[in-house]
C-alpha cells in the first residue's frame, strides 16, 4: 500500500500539472514552471482539442519521473483517465485532484477518498469483527 | 453482533473500575485503536477542509486572472506566451520522510521552497525556508478548524506585508516574481500581480493538502491493518 513503499528523499523536486489553461497559467505565475534540457515542460494544458491519449501519456510520464513530487490534476481531467488515476497508489509523486473553473471539486470522485471509503462501508467493519 | 459490542463495553468499563493487571492490556489496545481511528478521521477532515479553502483561493485567482485579461487584452494573457526556454522552476518542493516511532509505516512530508533563485542555486533559502518551517509546526499539532473561515483570514500574515518578520520579502523574491510576470510584458496589470499572489497562496495550501493526504493514508493503513489483525 501507499505507506509501505520506499519514499525517496529529495532536496528539490517539481510540481507537475495537468489542467486547464487558466489554472496552469496561474501556477506558472507562482513559479512552478520548468523546462528541461530536452525542452520538456512539467505541465500539460488541457483544452477541447487534447486527446485522452495525450493526457494518459502525460500522466504516465509525470508519475515515472523521479524529480516530480506532486502532480496537480484537474478533477474533470482525472475523470477522463479515472482507471489510471485510481490504480496509482505510490506516495510520491502524490496525485492531488483540484477543482477547475467550470467543474467544482467533488469529494465523491477523488481517488484518495474512494480508497479510504472502504473503512466506512458496513461490510468492511463487519468482516473486521469476525 | 450487538452482544459482542455490549461485552466489549462491559469489559472496558470493568477494567476502568480497577479490574486487575491482566485486563489492562485490552483497554490499552482499544485505546490505541481508537487513537488511530481518530487520527484517520481528523486527517480526513483536515484534507476536506483544506480542499474547501483551496477552491476559494483558486476561484479568487481565476477571477483576478480574468480581470487582468480584461484590462490587458486576451492576446497578452494566454497560454501561447508561456516561456518555453530552458529554465528551472524557482518554486520547488523538498520531500522528506517522516519516520513514525511506534510503527513501520512511513509517510512523505512536503516542504515548499518558494522563489529560490535559479541563478545562485540555493534552493531552500530565504522565504522558502520559512514557509517550510511554518508548515511543519502547523501540521505537527491537531487544531480546531472552522469551515466557515475564509482562507485569507486564516493566515493574515501571509497576505498583509505590514505584520513583521514572516512578511519580509527580500529583493530576490521580488526579482523572481517580476521575472515570472515578465512573460506577459514589462508593464502588467496590477490584477495579474494579485493573481500571482493568489496562486502562491494556493500553492501553499496544496502543500498542506499533500501533507494531510499523506497523514490520512498512513492512518488508513494503520486502521486497516488493525481491522485485518482482529
Amino acid at each position: 500500500m501507499a505507506g509501505r513503499a520506499q519514499i525517496p528523499t529529495k532536496s528539490s523536486a517539481l510540481i507537475a500539472m495537468i489542467a486547464d489553461e487558466d489554472t496552469v497559467t496561474g501556477f506558472l505565475l507562482a513559479g512552478v514552471g520548468n523546462v528541461d534540457l530536452r525542452r520538456k515542460t512539467n505541465y500539460l494544458i488541457v483544452d477541447s482539442k487534447t486527446t485522452v491519449k495525450a493526457i494518459e501519456d502525460a500522466f504516465k510520464e509525470f508519475t515515472t519521473k523521479e524529480d516530480i513530487a506532486i502532480i496537480l490534476i484537474s478533477q474533470y481531467v482525472a475523470n477522463m483517465i479515472r482507471f489510471l488515476v485510481d490504480s496509482y497508489n505510490k506516495p510520491v509523486p502524490a496525485i492531488l485532484e483540484i477543482p477547475s473553473k467550470d467543474h467544482p471539486y467533488d469529494p465523491a470522485h477523488d481517488s484518495v477518498l474512494s480508497r479510504v471509503k472502504y473503512l466506512f462501508s458496513a461490510e468492511s467493519v463487519a468482516s473486521g469483527r469476525r | 453482533m450487538e452482544e459482542e459490542e455490549e461485552d466489549r463495553r462491559t469489559q472496558i468499563q470493568s477494567s476502568d473500575d480497577g479490574g486487575g493487571d491482566t485486563q489492562n492490556v485490552e483497554p490499552n489496545r482499544v485505546k490505541v485503536k481508537d487513537q488511530h481511528v481518530l487520527q484517520f478521521l481528523d486527517s480526513m477532515d483536515e484534507y476536506l477542509t483544506q480542499m474547501d479553502s483551496l477552491s476559494t483561493i483558486l476561484r479568487q485567482g481565476w477571477l483576478e486572472l480574468a480581470s487582468a485579461r480584461h484590462s490587458m487584452g486576451a492576446s497578452r494573457v494566454n497560454g501561447a506566451l508561456l516561456d518555453l526556454k530552458i529554465h528551472s522552476a524557482p518554486t520547488s518542493l523538498r520531500v522528506s520522510e517522516d519516520a513514525v516511532v511506534d510503527s513501520e509505516v512511513e509517510k512523505a512530508h512536503f516542504t515548499l521552497c518558494k522563489w529560490a533563485s535559479s541563478e545562485n542555486g540555493k534552493p531552500g533559502s530565504g522565504e522558502g525556508k520559512f514557509r517550510g518551517d511554518n508548515l511543519r509546526t502547523k501540521s505537527g499539532s491537531p487544531q480546531l478548524r472552522n469551515r466557515s473561515l475564509s482562507p485569507f483570514s486564516e493566515n493574515p500574515e501571509k497576505t498583509s506585508p505590514q505584520n513583521g518578520a514572516p512578511l519580509v520579502v527580500d529583493d530576490q523574491v521580488q526579482k523572481e516574481r517580476s521575472k515570472s510576470l515578465s512573460v506577459f510584458g514589462t508593464l502588467v496589470s496590477p490584477k495579474l500581480r494579485t493573481a500571482q499572489l493568489s496562486f502562491e497562496t494556493a500553492l501553499e495550501k496544496l502543500v498542506e493538502i499533500a501533507n494531510a493526504r499523506s497523514t490520512m493514508l498512513r492512518a488508513f493503513d494503520q486502521v486497516r491493518e488493525e481491522l485485518e489483525g482482529t
